[in-house]
């Protein structure tokens, strides 16, 4: 199939920015200049995502066939909207966190790596990109895959010891639990064959319009071996070991992109899956698991939340209690309320993220112990915390609290109510460690050595970012639920 | 049972795969490896035509390439850089590993008559066979090695189950999505080997059961 000159220059122009940024990243020897312009590059990137695929997102089109193996629709689309925001937002911070870094120590070994960070994101993005294009199982594997790739070296960004182990961790965890998403790929190609497709196929749309005639106990094969593999990446719960490792060894606006973007990918891809099963008749057993493993991760995380000693692990479990939400809304086979949860939660934990790296870099410590007396060292940043706090456990004004309500509705809807007692009581669990944990940071004394450095710059982007999630839980159309289908 | 070409080159890949379970010595693993991923590309070659598939004389082509020369030749590279002869030990002892290996071998079996029911040809039950035992070996080497390398070989034969099973049972992917696997194994391989050498750098040794500092 030939790709029409216009899509082909809407694509062009996409795909153009990351790339230029990326080998000018490499290229260019002054930090400080390639650190403004790919935040800025970054702005223009989602609005150029937003113009060009605007009559996408309004449903005046259905979507957009690139190739075969490409296809942009409405939920994808906003995935990439999103994406790129959350890029944005964290690499403005960045631009201020890592000037800072820089007057901290001597500049020249600090380069290459500031080096490889900017074209390692640039390579992320495009790979997150196609994630959310994909049309062809293979496609969406490869694309997962190369995100664990482009991002290993952010984690890798401090070149400590303790960085290396999660990055090592993160490598064979996620390229193992992949490997399992392929084994599942190749089943469900399998299913294709020994169903009435002849040829076998792996292109998504042709996968769930057909798939009653998918031979189900490969199907249902292929379905698990997937979630697993592409549930290693997300982070759900038995599989979780790497990311908060990770999430607390990379630099702050990587932990931000890694639980803000990649998480989401991760589920994107489950979430296409989960499609191709709920068009056959067979999928209500399906979606039980779907279910059950979300709350199983929601309560998990919850446990885990209870007793934590690292400032940045603490949000990354945060991070996989919030999966396991995503889990269940992708569970309930509602796009809406998948997207819901991910956009409220994204924005509100890139915030928390960056706040935590600023909080961190100027205590000089990850450790909960080590840090105390914020709202008299910082004030600025103790506010922020604590609203970033009520945002992500979910308390009313904040987007967070609409969309955990709204898939508790509907659970109580299907009269799950065992479900919702798990999920409840994990949500409150983990409300009270964190409100725990938080406020040891937040009260106390205020430490000696902390060195509050560029207070207004530092609080611009999460101060952006709770309000749009204040704005999110406010404003909320009521055509959204009709919005993503 | 009269075995054909096809089935010899599955089971003498699923057998050179169990040997590797045998040896702590990383030379030697290589070895296997390149000669058990040689047996894969073989079988891919006579599948090509034996379907009359153009494309998947390529793979067995690029297979071939990469998994038998250069990444094998790569990670030799690595090893003697890092002056790293064998695995330390083990979680599991190497004879304990090859006998659960020749085990997995016939769990393997009992496994792909359970699903003979979708596969109704021998070929294609003796294929199945022989990339679950791959696979198993893989995760068996996986736990049964300490050092990097060691988990990059078992991470590497896993994949090559995989690889056998989609061959066998699906005659081959489309040739796009070969391809794609292929350079993100190479990529994923050389990524780890980088990794390694850090690993080394920082550590002195590259047992990574030993990296511990942030576990709870």
């Amino acid at each position: 199939m030939a790709v029409s000159a216009d899509i082909f220059l809407d694509l062009v122009s996409i795909v153009s920015l990351p790339v230029i940024l990326a080998i000018f990243s490499y290229v260019n020897p002054i930090i400080a200049f390639t650190r403004k312009i790919t935040a800025a590059a970054y702005w223009v990137e989602a609005l150029i995502i937003g113009c060009i695929f605007w009559p996408i997102l309004m449903g005046q089109t259905q979507g957009l066939v690139i190739n075969e193996n490409f296809r942009i629709d409405r939920l994808a689309v906003c995935f990439l909207l999103l994406t790129a925001f959350v890029f944005a937002a964290a690499l403005t911070h960045a631009d201020f966190l890592f000037g800072q870094e820089e007057t901290d120590e001597h500049g020249t070994l600090k380069s290459v790596r500031l080096k490889t960070f900017y074209l390692c994101i640039n390579l992320f993005f495009l790979s997150m990109c196609s994630i959310f294009v994909s049309n062809n199982l293979g496609c969406l594997w490869m694309s997962i895959e190369a995100t664990t790739l482009s991002s290993a070296p952010l984690v890798y960004f401090e070149r400590t010891k303790n960085a290396l182990e999660a990055t090592w961790k993160y490598l064979i965890v996620c390229s193992v639990g992949i490997a399992l998403a392929l084994l599942g790929t190749v089943f469900i190609f399998a299913a294709s064959q020994h169903g009435h497709l002849e040829q076998g196929t792996l292109i998504i749309t042709d996968l769930i319009s057909q798939a009653d005639k998918l031979d189900y106990p490969l199907m249902r094969f292929g379905f698990i071996l997937c979630l697993l593999g592409y549930g290693t990446k997300a982070g759900i719960f038995p599989l979780h070991s790497w990311l908060p490792d990770a999430h607390s060894e990379a630099p702050a606006p990587a932990s931000a992109i890694l639980s803000g973007a990649l998480l989401n990918g991760a589920l994107f891809g489950i979430w296409r899956i989960t499609q191709i099963i709920m068009g056959s008749h067979f999928h209500n057993q399906i979606m039980q698991i779907l279910l059950g493993m979300g709350a199983i991760t929601v309560l998990a995380a919850a446990l885990f939340l209870i007793r934590q000693h690292g400032f940045k692990r603490m949000w990354a479990y945060s991070s996989i209690e919030n999966v396991g939400i995503m889990l269940v809304a992708i569970g309930l086979g509602s796009a809406a309320l998948f997207f819901l949860q991910a956009i409220n939660h994204s924005i509100v934990k890139v915030a928390l993220f960056l706040l935590s790296g600023n909080i961190v870099h100027a205590g000089g410590s990850k450790k909960l112990y080590n840090l105390h007396g914020i709202l008299k060292s910082c004030p600025a940043w103790g506010c922020l915390l604590t609203l970033g706090l009520f945002a992500i456990t979910g308390a009313p004004p904040f987007g967070t609290f609409l969309s955990k309500i709204s898939i508790l509705a509907v659970l109580a809807d299907r009269g799950s109510w065992i479900l919702i007692g798990i999920l409840l009581f994990a949500t409150s669990l983990a409300f009270m460690s964190l409100s725990v944990h938080v406020g040891r940071v937040l009260f106390g004394g205020a430490k000696t050595d902390f060195q509050a450095f560029k207070v207004f710059q530092t609080s611009v982007v999460p101060i952006i970012l709770l309000c749009c999630s204040v704005i999110l839980g406010l404003v909320i159309f009521p055509s959204y639920w009709s919005f993503i289908k | 049972m009269i075995l054909d070409t096809f089935s010899i080159l599955a089971i003498s890949s699923a057998v050179l795969a169990i040997l590797m379970l045998g040896t702590m010595y990383l030379r030697a693993n290589l070895n296997f490896y390149a000669l058990h991923t040689l047996a894969i590309a073989m079988e891919t070659a006579w599948m090509a035509q034996k379907i009359h598939d153009e494309h998947l004389y390529w793979v067995a082509f690029f297979i071939a390439l990469l998994k038998v020369v250069i990444i094998p030749r790569y990670l030799a590279w690595v090893i003697r850089n890092i002056d790293v002869e064998s695995d330390s030990g083990s979680f599991i002892p190497a004879p304990v590993a090859m006998l659960t290996g020749i085990g997995m071998l016939g769990a393997s079996y009992l496994l792909s008559v359970q699903l003979s029911s979708l596969w109704g040809d021998i070929d294609s039950r003796i294929g199945a066979m022989a990339a679950m035992s791959v696979f198993f070996t893989g995760v068996l080497l996986m736990l049964s090695r300490k050092i990097a390398i060691g988990q990059i070989i078992g991470f590497l034969v896993l994949e090559n189950g995989i690889y056998l099973f989609a061959l066998t049972q699906t005659h081959g992917m489309p040739l796009i999505i070969e391809m794609g696997l292929l350079l993100e194994v190479l990529v994923v391989v050389m990524i780890f080997g980088l990794v390694v050498f850090r690993i080394k750098k920082s550590f002195e040794h590259i047992d990574v059961s030993r990296l511990t500092n942030l576990r709870e």
